[in-house]
């Protein structure tokens, strides 16, 4: 459902701008807040949403067909790895849900080029990084021959059909 | 002024598309080549881009070799049973043997992967999907593709390839311009990897208003993935083989957790089970493919579409009893919080709490992708350890141009792939361009400045077109000489839907049905020339549409060479009703001509793993 | 030089009465301007419904002491630290415009009204204020015009562009760099004060007298819905947000960038 950005919270810090996956959340040029500029092509994926520092930004259902009056907003806290939601429906029910977004620490991620260099027969191999120890089997990484294919034969009408046809964008003779 | 200043990058191994496919192939050149200048290229903002963007709650390619769970050989059925025969089964066979690592590596960086309490191993789906708390998906998998790379460059939109001016038919780089500065960039490389999106938003949504935002796949998918190799002359294959999905009206929620963890069913507008009544219907066109086993996710359709036909919708999930258990209650809704949150907001704005109400299901407008329950994209070389000589010419995951490797959605033949996958296929990608870049010696590729100069006046004309036509008119949208993106879009959208098999069609296509829509696709394509753009963002959204009028041109010459119903509730062959083994058990492919605008088809053959297949020899 | 009332240089040339009227019109025009903004745009009548609306959200009644307890929070925090920037370079910017606005505005008034003309001696130290506060201002203008604004930093557009949300710190900036040549030029008795006066002048003007179009009277606004905003946090309400998760902090925040284009 397509975002909006409260006036009164909004610093204009761009963090949304920055985000957006769709190059939708600009800066408007009366009041430089943010705003979204092109509600029909919002995914409603709430990435400005979780971005913005100040959850400025709220979103509501897509007008062509959701009814007024709901709530879907979240907190991401990146710093407990956790997602908070609370959803109010129209009626004013409530539900809470929070879910964990991730096991490590941001910036944790070993590069890499920091593992020891892949030797000459892991390049010429069919091995890919971290290979065959990752797939966590005993075994090595599984192959098969060529001579396990076989080849689905057309009708030999068919087959020798094959010659290229000619799609034209052109209009047809 | 935009395009005032040019910015030349040169790398050895270039990706286009910094998604899932894109950050696997930064992420495994890097390993692979530790002295390689390994440079991404996004559209949007690494972080965030790409179809992950709001999270996924599962993994749906994971083969769980390490317990035994499933091997390669069954992922390769799978995919030939849901695709109705016609996959890259060398192709598949890679992905199920490498994607177990690839799983297994998200865990470690920091994925929060479910377990099983009862026997400590990742918390299955169904047989190929475990569960995951996948908020953050996107921003951990990103995190490893920055490291990787040696530069990543967020809000660059590439328009183009560029190819080698000493040596036909092989690339060396590409073109595009800066959302943000208007600057313009030539990138050179050795390798390419194209990564980009598929197409969303070539078919007329159901939702035509705000709604139009809320498509399944992704509305910045753009079919980049097709239009960059297209236009170059790369082959193609199963861009007919569009995708129609199943899913909760409105705001798409996925349905899987839905069918497989928490057991639900659908239901007519009456209550009553529906899909054995079709059981007939669907015999009588695909003939013994009834029989098999899962159901294909295209039959399924068949039977909902038919019901909804017979007037007998809207088609219901039924989850009030699934619902009443609270773990259950409690996956069901946050399977939409992180993967689909519109979903979860239209529940809430209608009041619908599943525990006292049946939700409606829909079947979507048509899509074109390469990674999920279908397999349209670029014809690739396959493994060089056994895939049979047809299916190689040289280096894995390259296309037939030389040098331009692809991932993901970008890549036909492999469906299934979801997540996991795609970012594995972009490992496989980064590892084959490594050994070609290698292999080329001391004579790399370059790019002609003639051609990247022709392309930089192209790319920045909509701003010129705009700023001097609006001259003409006193204010507003109407103008009589340029085209506003998002009017071309919307005309693109009409002709796709009702000459090739949009929802308004009830997917229903035939010849003279398709040769008004290249009709109109043609004069669609020369209005092009007239877009007119106000801004970098409306540039932004003037190539998108290039993308989209090219890949759309593509799907329709492959619908028109596919002269059967190969999948009935995908879309159907008025002219051509049946299932035709004896002729089509193959993949079509296309080669386009950019100086005359023909496709050029083409049939290639289809290569089984173990099972026996019939034959249909005369 | 900068022990010299440049007010008081000008009064051999402008009666202290004149100067005295036009620091009043100037005032009136704020608030004529704001209350006009507020009256016009129903901006009050939506911030007392907001608080209306989140009065009935709440989860718990606030007590008075807790309610002084989050007023005087708000203020030292929110208010006069500028806490409410998450970004440091904006809020240094942000605290570098107000307070050399504060302490050039007060600094003039008092020169203004109680120290006109030659007859009385102006301390050196308000002298010094009002410099510092000018070229404070001046300075925390420059630096957030060229560099931090987000539609030059976040959105990749030129420092030279000009929309209508530009008028207040533009009008700022031109007004504070002339008042800074003005100054400079009166206390030298150079020949181009004038000129430099009437720039100032004009300039000045535009700035109050345009508070019904620019965001001049965010500055009234904003510390309102701070108070409002931490309110709501301490009555459960949270505006719809839900409460933050009672997991402990483990794993870092990742530093982000303005500049990520």
């Amino acid at each position: 459902m397509p975002t909006f950005v409260y006036m009164t919270s909004c610093d204009g810090c761009g963090h949304c701008v920055d985000i957006c996956p769709s190059d939708i959340m600009h800066i408007d040029p009366v009041t430089r807040r943010a705003v979204n500029i092109e509600p029909n092509f919002c995914w409603d994926c709430y990435s400005c949403v979780k971005a913005c520092p100040q959850n400025a930004i709220d979103s509501r259902g897509y007008a062509d067909f959701a009814p007024m009056g709901h709530s879907v907003r979240v907190l991401r806290e990146e710093d407990k790895g956790t997602i908070s939601w609370r959803l109010k429906f129209r009626d004013g029910r409530e539900k809470h849900f929070e879910s964990p977004i991730r096991t490590t620490a941001w910036g944790s991620i070993k590069c890499a080029s920091e593992y020891e260099a892949p030797s000459t027969e892991a390049i010429n191999s069919q091995e890919l990084a971290h290979e065959p120890d990752y797939l966590k089997t005993d075994q090595g990484l599984p192959s098969i021959t060529v001579d396990q294919f076989i080849k689905y034969e057309l009708a030999p009408a068919s087959a020798a059909n094959k010659k290229s046809k000619k799609i034209s964008t052109q209009a047809a003779e | 002024m935009a395009g005032k200043k040019t910015v030349f990058v040169d790398s050895d191994i270039l990706v286009i598309g910094g998604g899932f496919g894109g950050c696997g192939a930064a992420y495994e050149s890097r390993y692979w080549g530790r002295d390689k200048k390994v440079v991404v290229v996004e559209k949007a903002n690494i972080e965030r881009s790409g179809a992950v963007a709001q999270g996924l709650y599962a993994i749906n390619c994971y083969m769980g070799m390490r317990w035994g769970e499933n091997e390669p050989e069954d992922y390769v059925r799978y995919q030939r049973n849901d695709l109705m025969g016609l996959v890259r089964e060398d192709l598949g066979y890679d992905i199920g043997r490498h994607v177990d690592s690839t799983v297994h590596k998200f865990e470690e960086w920091g994925l929060p992967i479910m377990t099983d309490p009862a026997t400590g191993r990742y918390q299955r789906e169904g047989k190929w999907q475990i569960m995951i708390h996948g908020e953050s998906y996107k921003p951990i998998v990103a995190e490893a593709a920055r490291k990787a790379a040696d530069a990543v460059y967020n809000r660059i939109m590439v328009t183009h390839l560029l190819m080698d001016k000493k040596k036909p038919n092989r690339v060396a780089g590409a073109v595009g311009f800066n959302v943000r500065t208007g600057d313009f960039y030539v990138f050179q490389s050795k390798a390419v990897i194209v990564a980009a999106g598929g197409a969303s938003h070539i078919f007329k949504p159901h939702s035509a208003g705000e709604g139009m935002g809320r498509t399944w796949y992704a509305p910045w998918s753009s079919a980049s993935a097709y239009a960059l190799p297209i236009r170059v002359g790369a082959k193609m294959t199963q861009m007919e083989n569009r995708i129609v999905l199943t899913r909760f009206k409105d705001g798409y929620g996925p349905v899987g957790a839905y069918f497989l963890h928490l057991k639900t069913y659908t239901q007519n507008g009456y209550g009553e089970p529906y899909e054995p009544a079709w059981r007939q219907s669907i015999e009588d066109m695909v003939g013994d493919y009834v029989n098999h086993e899962p159901v294909p996710t295209c039959l399924r359709n068949h039977a909902f579409l038919k019901e909804v036909e017979a007037g007998r919708g809207p088609i219901r999930m039924v989850t009030k009893e699934a619902f009443k258990d609270p773990h259950k209650e409690i996956v069901g809704w946050e399977n939409f919080l992180g993967m689909t949150i519109g979903q979860a907001v239209v529940w809430a704005a209608n009041n619908i709490d599943p525990k006292e109400v049946n939700p409606e299901l829909v079947m979507s407008e048509p899509y074109v992708m390469g990674s999920h329950a279908t397999c349209s994209g670029a014809w690739a070389s396959g493994p060089e350890d056994y895939a049979p000589d047809e299916y190689q010419w040289g280096y894995n995951r390259m296309m037939t141009v030389d040098g331009l490797f692809g991932a993901g959605d970008t890549l036909g033949g492999t469906p299934h792939k979801f997540s996991s996958g795609s970012f594995t296929e972009g490992r496989l990608a980064g590892k084959a361009a490594n050994k070609y870049v290698d292999d080329l010696g001391t004579n790399p590729p370059e790019v002609s400045e003639d051609e990247y100069l022709e392309l930089k006046e192209m790319i920045y004309q909509p701003l010129e077109t705009y700023r001097v036509g609006r001259n003409e008119i006193t204010a507003g949208t109407v103008s009589p000489t340029y085209l506003l993106p998002l009017s071309g879009l919307q005309r693109l959208e009409k002709i796709m839907d009702e000459y090739c098999g949009g929802v308004g069609q009830r997917y229903m296509v035939n010849e003279p049905l398709m040769m008004r829509g290249k009709e109109l696709l043609k004069m669609l394509k020369e209005d092009l020339a007239n877009l007119g753009a106000d801004s970098l963002h409306q540039l932004q959204r003037a190539w998108e549409l290039h993308h989209r009028v090219l890949a759309s041109e593509c799907v329709t010459a492959h619908t028109m060479f596919r002269e059967e119903t190969r999948w009935p509730g995908y879309y159907y062959r008025g002219d051509h009703p049946k299932l035709d083994d004896k002729n089509w058990h193959c993949f079509t492919l296309s080669q386009y001509d950019e100086r005359t605008g023909e496709f050029e088809m083409e049939k290639a053959p289809v290569y089984h793993l173990v099972d026996d297949v019939k034959q249909a020899a005369e | 030089m900068f022990d010299i009332n440049p007010f008081a240089e000008l009064s051999h040339s402008i009666s202290p009465a004149i100067m005295q009227g036009f620091v009043i019109a100037m005032a009136v025009c704020v608030a004529g301007g704001t209350l006009f903004d507020v009256v016009h745009k129903g901006s009050a009548k939506y911030f007392f419904g907001l608080v209306k609306k989140g009065a009935l959200g709440k989860a718990r009644t606030v007590p008075f002491s807790e309610k002084v307890s989050v007023v005087a929070k708000t203020t030292a925090h929110d208010v006069l630290a500028s806490g409410e920037f998450c970004n440091v370079r904006r809020r240094l910017a942000h605290l570098l415009t107000m307070y050399g606005f504060l302490a050039y505005v007060i600094a003039t008034a008092t020169m203004v009204f109680v120290y006109p003309g030659t007859g009385t001696t102006t301390p050196a130290i308000l002298v010094n204020v009002w410099w510092v506060g000018i070229v404070m201002l001046a300075a925390g203008c420059y630096w957030f015009w060229f560099f931090i604004r987000v539609d030059v930093a976040s959105e990749g557009n030129s420092p030279f562009r000009m929309v209508r949300a530009d008028l207040f710190v533009v009008a700022l900036m031109v007004s504070s760099s002339f008042g800074i040549i003005w100054g400079y030029l009166q206390v030298t008795g150079n020949f181009w004060s004038t000129f430099a006066l009437g720039l100032y002048l004009i300039s000045t003007t535009i700035l109050f007298g345009s508070v019904i179009w620019s965001k001049f009277s965010h500055m009234f606004f904003k510390p309102a819905a701070a108070y409002q905003k931490n309110m709501a946090k301490a009555d459960g309400g949270r505006r719809n947000l839900p409460p933050p998760s009672d997991k402990p902090s483990l794993y870092g925040k990742v530093q982000r960038h303005s500049h990520h284009y």
